[in-house]
């Protein structure tokens, strides 16, 4: 991206009408390393990425459980990820101790969104440089929510966000019909296939560097282990995505 | 001048109530919740206030009495709409179910009882929420608990064996109404601070019902007042 006039800070418009400061945490969530969402009428999927700063170095997680019923992907800033998640998890735990049900879910990222425009709006701000897939349920049904730098948030049935995303969101664009009745197992492979198509060549997808997460009406956040991982990148080898079955 | 220290600006502390509401039943019927409340206000000894509808609806699917500090009741009403109402600005169309309003309504009435300044109240919230009945109650303290069939006041003293051989909670919505107006009978006749005017409402699937306040029978004419035998007697 080239610089730009206008740029200085997030208090200055741009002649055509652009906030380039936030334009600019936009990219970073760009940078970060893939994470994809998708959503049936029962469950929600994450599945993300992780990336290894270096060969000695562990993977840097990227789902974070908010609450029982409601978790993050995130790409971006960790940092920045840190503080909105602990924002969301007290916010929840505030809910509960309130009214001892679950927060909505449409609620919170609303909430974030507040959070998130209004550091778009000072001479003495920057805009937070991490972009969130929550996933959540609640009375209204399942969720699926992209939040932004900008302040603007989202409701999706299926999304990627991070670097070649867009490879996986052209998986989507041809397979997300059949989306809303698969089973669990399903959009795990799905997500999956989509997370695949996202890798560079070099790369490949093992249970160290890839996160899935899941959620159901009767489903407590949970992620799975390092087995299942296994085990569900080696059904990839023969699912078929149009008929969602394994093939021979 | 005399500076009376009751009345100086310091933070005073509930230490009694002044105009009070009288005892609440309310039971839960096959497909919904039903609640009886009378429609006295009393202030001390004195029945001040003799046609207050007392059951305030908070939100579509939910109805709340108390008795104790009317003034309080009154309080505790505008901050339970104030929850349904703020829940529009959120654009999500999900709002507060009846077990939210009582677990809110239990943390406010702790919060209060923590700083010895108890909103005087013992609590009833009634509802209907996703195909279940919902019916709470939240007393002084802060205690919170969920039945099938709540009083308060005299109520709790007089009625629970009325209800207990009368009612089930599977039973039909006239016939635990029948065993309200039964319980407020009794009530009249025994609590000093009892009216014979009562309020029903019940909550279902369909949303809720405030009925039109109604006169429990109550029987007078027992030939011992007619013929006043008793006063014969003195003065023979």
């Amino acid at each position: 991206m080239l610089k730009h006039l206008y740029d200085t800070d997030c208090v200055t418009w741009s002649p055509q009408g652009k906030l380039f400061q936030v334009e600019y945490a936009m990219e970073a969530v760009k940078q970060g390393s893939i994470c994809l969402g998708l959503k049936s009428n029962e469950n929600v999927v994450l599945c993300s990425l992780k990336r290894q700063p270096s060969e000695l170095a562990g993977y840097q997680e990227k789902q974070f459980k908010i609450d029982d019923h409601m978790a993050i992907a995130i790409a971006g800033l960790t940092a920045d990820a840190r503080v909105l998640c602990k924002y969301m998890r007290t916010e929840c735990l505030e809910y509960k101790y309130t009214y001892e049900s679950h927060h909505p879910v449409g609620r919170l990222v609303f909430k974030v969104a507040e959070k998130s425009q209004h550091k778009t709006q000072s001479g003495a701000k920057r805009p937070y440089g991490v972009g969130l897939l929550v996933a959540g349920i609640d009375p209204n049904g399942v969720h699926l929510f992209e939040t932004c730098p900008s302040g603007n948030y989202y409701e999706y049935k299926c999304q990627a966000i991070g670097s070649r995303s867009q490879a996986a969101r052209t998986y989507f664009e041809s397979w997300f019909h059949l989306f809303e009745k698969s089973t669990l197992e399903q959009l795990i492979l799905h997500g999956l296939s989509a997370l695949k198509k996202a890798i560079m060549e070099d790369e490949e997808l093992n249970e160290r560097n890839v996160e899935v997460g899941i959620l159901g009406k009767n489903q407590k956040f949970v992620h799975l282990n390092a087995q299942e991982l296994k085990d569900y990148i080696a059904k990839l080898e023969t699912f078929n995505a149009n008929t969602q079955i394994q093939q021979e | 001048m005399i500076f009376n220290s009751e009345f100086s600006g310091q933070q005073q502390h509930t230490t009694q109530p002044i105009v009070t509401g009288g005892s609440v039943i309310a039971l839960a019927y096959k497909g919904g919740v039903v609640v009886g409340a009378d429609t006295l206000c009393s202030y001390g000894s004195m029945a001040d206030f003799k046609n207050v509808e007392k059951i305030a609806q908070v939100s579509k699917n939910t109805i709340y009495v108390s008795s104790g500090e009317f003034s309080d009741f009154q309080q505790v009403v505008r901050e339970l709409a104030k929850i349904d109402r703020s829940a529009l600005q959120y654009d999500d169309g999900v709002h507060p179910s009846p077990r939210d309003y009582g677990n809110y309504l239990a943390r406010l009435s702790y919060k209060r009882r923590c700083k010895i300044n108890p909103l005087y109240l013992q609590n009833v919230i009634a509802g209907f929420h996703n195909g279940e009945r919902y019916l709470g109650l939240v007393d002084i303290y802060g205690t919170y608990l969920e039945s099938n069939f709540v009083t308060t006041g005299f109520a709790s003293y007089f009625c629970k064996a009325i209800i207990s051989n009368y009612w089930n909670e599977n039973c039909t919505l006239d016939q635990a109404k029948q065993v309200i107006r039964e319980c407020f009978k009794v009530l009249f006749c025994r609590d000093c601070r009892a009216h014979d005017v009562i309020q029903l409402a019940y909550v279902d699937e369909q949303g809720t019902h405030i009925e039109q306040p109604e006169r429990v029978e109550t029987k007078w004419d027992f030939s011992g007042f007619k013929n006043r035998a008793n006063e014969k007697l003195h003065t023979q």
